[in-house]
């Protein structure tokens, strides 16, 4: 589903700040693979999903979703085939916009906008019946601002809107890093929830390990801008937290230096 | 004042309805405070008193075609802002001052009288009501159906993207809305009806002049400003109402200042009156009393 190869991203190129986030960076996700990526600060884990998202133009190689080349198209036009929680919760939904309208906005991403009411006559029932299920009450809230909810509500919704529409591809950058231990967990549970239920090719960017491991089927390191370590499976399933420290120790014969990486 | 100066009031207050409708666009729909008003008030009107003079156009349609050359500089400034990263203060006042040049050369003079033309003024006195009275009716009824068509506007599809892409721009790209393309369409709409607001204003004061945007940028942001810090803007329908209820206001707090003799202002002064009073409406919004910054100042 995805497929990106032979990818260079270098930030500040030609200054004395220069930094190569990726190096030659290839990979593959094939369709219905939920994937989570670790690494370290400045790994090039979230330049991986940016590269991915548009955000991030590359120097070198190609991307590839859903088998078409989408190299040189903008964000806006790559958000048709995929879809984005963002790590702060503010920055999924729009705050100045209702619960509804957030949604309607989100419907419109596979969707041609027109110059219809954007929000159509079925859509408050079903954006009603789709809020129930996270027992948040945000059904009662439809005209709301979102900038009215917390974190942890604005990250559900975003969650929901991601998931509207004909999305095959999530994203998702860290997204319950910004959370509290409990609310961070509902929603993890939410996306396994989601992404089960829509089949969908999904790719997390993490900082814990635990949260790496036991989340989806396949877990990448990122290391100074090269993929370091590719599990799945067997393999997988019996590996530990420590065992991925260990592994980390022999691979690159030095110590990890984030401790947040750790905590996890 | 009298009954004739307050209608006369309302007239302005109206027509500014209309720029302040833009501004609210601009400001506080897009957050791209746009400078290029102050040239396409001027340009509206120099576009359409010179088809109505020189080449006798019908005065509706003239009207029109000076939407139509507003929608284009606003285009233009947002081009330049989104195309080549120009900062968009500075994209506005490029605009702003090359217009200046080019109203000149549309009216071939710093000025365009409209005598002896039928403007769309001259088609209500057929009602047989004196145009004191009749036009800011007029201008009323068209400024609430602008108002109202924006509102139905940015609930559409194309409108909650406008508003995302002002409000969040980094999250209307991740659900598709083309950025870029809202700024462009949204900027050069309210330039649009700023110009058709100059077009408007040319024709009730018998004359286009090079000079008449001086200010605009002031008066339509001081009526958003003041219209929204007085009346509730929770929604579009009520923030809209509210950019029109500020923009008579406004030209009223103008009038009486300009009106009351002890003062000793004159007409000449209505830009610096302009300015104190956009200013007390800005420090007003921060801090909610006038009295708390004088007070805080004597703490320190």
């Amino acid at each position: 589903m995805i497929s990106i190869s032979d990818i260079d991203v270098t930030f500040n190129k030609g200054t004395p700040l220069e930094t190569r986030a990726l190096r030659g960076v290839n990979l593959d996700v094939p369709e219905g693979q939920f994937l989570t990526i670790i690494g370290s600060n400045g790994a090039g884990k979230s330049t991986c999903l940016n590269v991915i998202a548009g955000l991030t133009k590359v120097e070198r190689g190609f991307v590839k979703v859903d088998d078409e080349d989408v190299t040189a198209w903008p964000v806006y036009k790559r958000s048709k085939m995929l879809s984005r929680v963002f790590q702060d919760p503010k920055m999924g939904t729009c705050e100045d916009l209702t619960i509804l309208e957030n949604f309607a906005l989100a419907h419109g991403r596979t969707r041609p906008r027109g110059f219809r009411f954007a929000v159509g006559p079925n859509m408050r029932d079903e954006a009603a019946e789709r809020l129930k299920v996270l027992g948040l009450g945000l059904e009662n809230r439809l005209d709301d601002r979102v900038g009215l909810l917390s974190g942890g509500q604005r990250q559900a919704v975003s969650l929901l809107m991601a998931a509207t529409g004909d999305t095959k591809v999530l994203l998702l950058d860290e997204h319950t890093a910004a959370l509290d231990p409990k609310t961070a967990e509902f929603v993890l549970d939410l996306t396994k929830q989601i992404v089960g239920e829509l089949k969908l090719t999904a790719v997390m960017v993490t900082h814990s390990m635990a949260q790496a491991l036991h989340t989806g089927e396949r877990t990448l390191m990122f290391h100074r801008g090269r993929i370091v370590f590719d599990a799945d499976g067997a393999e997988r399933d019996k590996m530990e937290v420590g065992d991925l420290l260990e592994l980390f120790k022999r691979e690159q014969g030095e110590e990890l230096a984030d401790d947040s990486l750790l905590l996890g | 004042m009298s009954l004739y100066e307050i209608l006369g009031t309302l007239e302005t207050g109206f027509i500014f309805g209309i720029v302040a409708l833009g501004a609210y666009l601009t400001f506080q729909i897009l957050d791209f405070p746009d400078l290029t008003v102050e040239g396409s008030f001027p340009l509206g009107a120099a576009v359409a008193a010179t088809l109505m003079v020189n080449a006798g156009w019908n005065p509706w349609l003239s009207t029109g075609a000076a939407g139509l050359a507003g929608f284009c500089a606003g285009y233009l400034t947002a081009f330049l802002n989104v195309r080549f990263n120009i900062l968009h203060i500075l994209a506005g006042i490029l605009l702003a001052i090359s217009l200046y040049s080019v109203n000149l050369r549309i009216m071939s003079g710093p000025n365009k009288p409209l005598l002896q033309v039928d403007s769309v003024f001259t088609a209500l006195e057929g009602f047989g009501i004196p145009g004191y009275i009749i036009n800011p009716i007029f201008l009323g009824v068209i400024v609430l159906l602008i108002k109202l068509a924006l509102d139905a506007f940015l609930a559409t599809g194309w409108g909650i993207s406008m508003r995302a892409a002002g409000a969040n721009p980094a999250m209307a790209e991740a659900n598709g809305v083309n950025v870029g393309k809202m700024k462009l369409y949204g900027v050069g709409t309210a330039n649009a009806l700023t110009a058709i607001a100059g077009a408007l204003f040319a024709q009730i004061f018998g004359a286009a002049d090079a000079y008449m945007g001086i200010g605009v940028i002031i008066v339509g942001l001081a009526s958003v400003i003041v219209g929204m810090s007085i009346l509730p803007s929770r929604t579009i329908v009520l923030a809209t109402f509210a950019c029109l209820v500020g923009a008579v206001l406004y030209r009223l707090a103008v009038a009486v200042a300009l009106n009351a003799d002890f003062m000793g202002f004159q007409a000449s002064d209505v830009q610096l009156v302009t300015a104190v009073l956009v200013a007390i409406a800005l420090i007003l919004q921060q801090t909610g009393s006038i009295f708390q910054i004088f007070r805080k100042g004597a703490g320190k």
